[in-house]
């Protein structure tokens, strides 16, 4: 089977797309990306607009209508959906396979 | 209170306006001729630089707040002039704006890229000047092109002295003017090759990357 050509995501990216489950805007996709990963990935701001803006060049994620005129507010689109479960199947299947080849 | 400079790293811009805002001089605008600042009390910050344009003012106000919400005050830089300016507002925040070193090596790579655009767009200026007679590139191959006087290579003796003399400034001036369009483009690449080969070190790993 033909692998799809944007995995795997990276930390970061995977991240992100998890956090915008629930529609954001930038600073509070930081706090929850560093929420989510148990404050190990934390993210500067330079680098999560770069993100965000590919995520958006990819159609991963589009941003949604708000009152705030100030921020944009992202939310993940069926894309983005799709590739996170993916990528969540492909880790499962590295975590499975490690403990049945006797790693604890 | 004006300062005139040059940089083209972008890592040691950072290092001298950091150390301009410790001595109490903070940026308060960028322009092409140089930079300018304002008295502030001395603080012990850290200036740090992204290269960016927007297409739309909403874009920009955009990435303002988020980099504001996260720390840091924009205090230079226009919707399309490239070079942004940040300023730490939290002294126990974090002190870059880039968290790896992919994007950390992106940024070198969008300056390259602007270089690139602008020697790109002086090309067709140059080869206009060249198709309109402007310019004859064959002068720099040959220099005698660059004398206009009728018959002047077939004069002798003092004749010939005399109106070579007479024109050899006109002719330094008119070879000097038509360098300058292939000058700057060869400048642009340089820079644009210099960004390229920082971005690779960067993104390779060859230079720690953080500071």
């Amino acid at each position: 089977m033909k692998r799809d050509r944007n995995l795997p995501l990276t930390e970061t990216v995977y991240y992100v797309l998890l956090a915008l489950l629930k529609p954001a805007h930038g600073y509070l996709i930081m706090q929850k990306v560093e929420e989510l990963s148990d404050g190990q990935v934390r993210m500067a701001a330079g680098t999560l607009y770069g993100a965000l803006e590919a995520l958006l060049r990819q159609n991963f994620i589009k941003p949604v209508q708000t009152d705030d005129s100030r921020r944009k507010v992202y939310v993940i689109t069926d894309e983005g959906k799709r590739i996170l479960r993916l990528d969540c199947q492909r880790m499962s299947h590295m975590i499975r396979i490690t403990r049945k080849e006797g790693l604890q | 209170m004006k300062k005139c400079r040059l940089y083209l790293d972008l890592g040691n811009e950072e290092r001298w306006l950091t150390e301009m805002a410790k001595q109490g001089l903070g940026l308060s605008r960028k322009t092409v001729f140089g930079y300018e600042f304002r008295q502030i009390p001395p603080q012990d910050t850290v200036i740090r630089i992204d290269y960016r344009n927007f297409n739309t003012p909403a874009d920009f106000e955009d990435y303002r707040m988020l980099f504001k919400d996260s720390g840091w005050e924009h205090i230079a830089g226009t919707k399309s002039s490239g070079t942004q300016y940040f300023r730490r507002t939290h002294r126990e925040g974090e002190t870059q704006i880039f968290s790896d070193t992919a994007s950390k090596a992106a940024r070198y790579r969008r300056l390259s890229s602007l270089w690139l655009s602008l020697a790109l767009a002086y090309l067709p200026l140059l080869i206009s000047l060249i198709y309109s007679g402007t310019v004859d590139p064959f002068a720099f191959l040959n220099p005698r092109l660059l004398y206009y006087t009728p018959g002047l290579w077939d004069m002798a003796g003092e004749s010939f002295l005399d109106a070579f003399l007479f024109e050899t400034p006109f002719a330094i001036i008119r070879g000097l003017s038509w360098l300058l369009f292939p000058a700057l483009i060869c400048l642009c690449i340089a820079f644009a090759a210099k960004s390229e080969v920082q971005y690779r070190t960067i993104k390779h790993g060859r230079e720690g990357g953080f500071e």
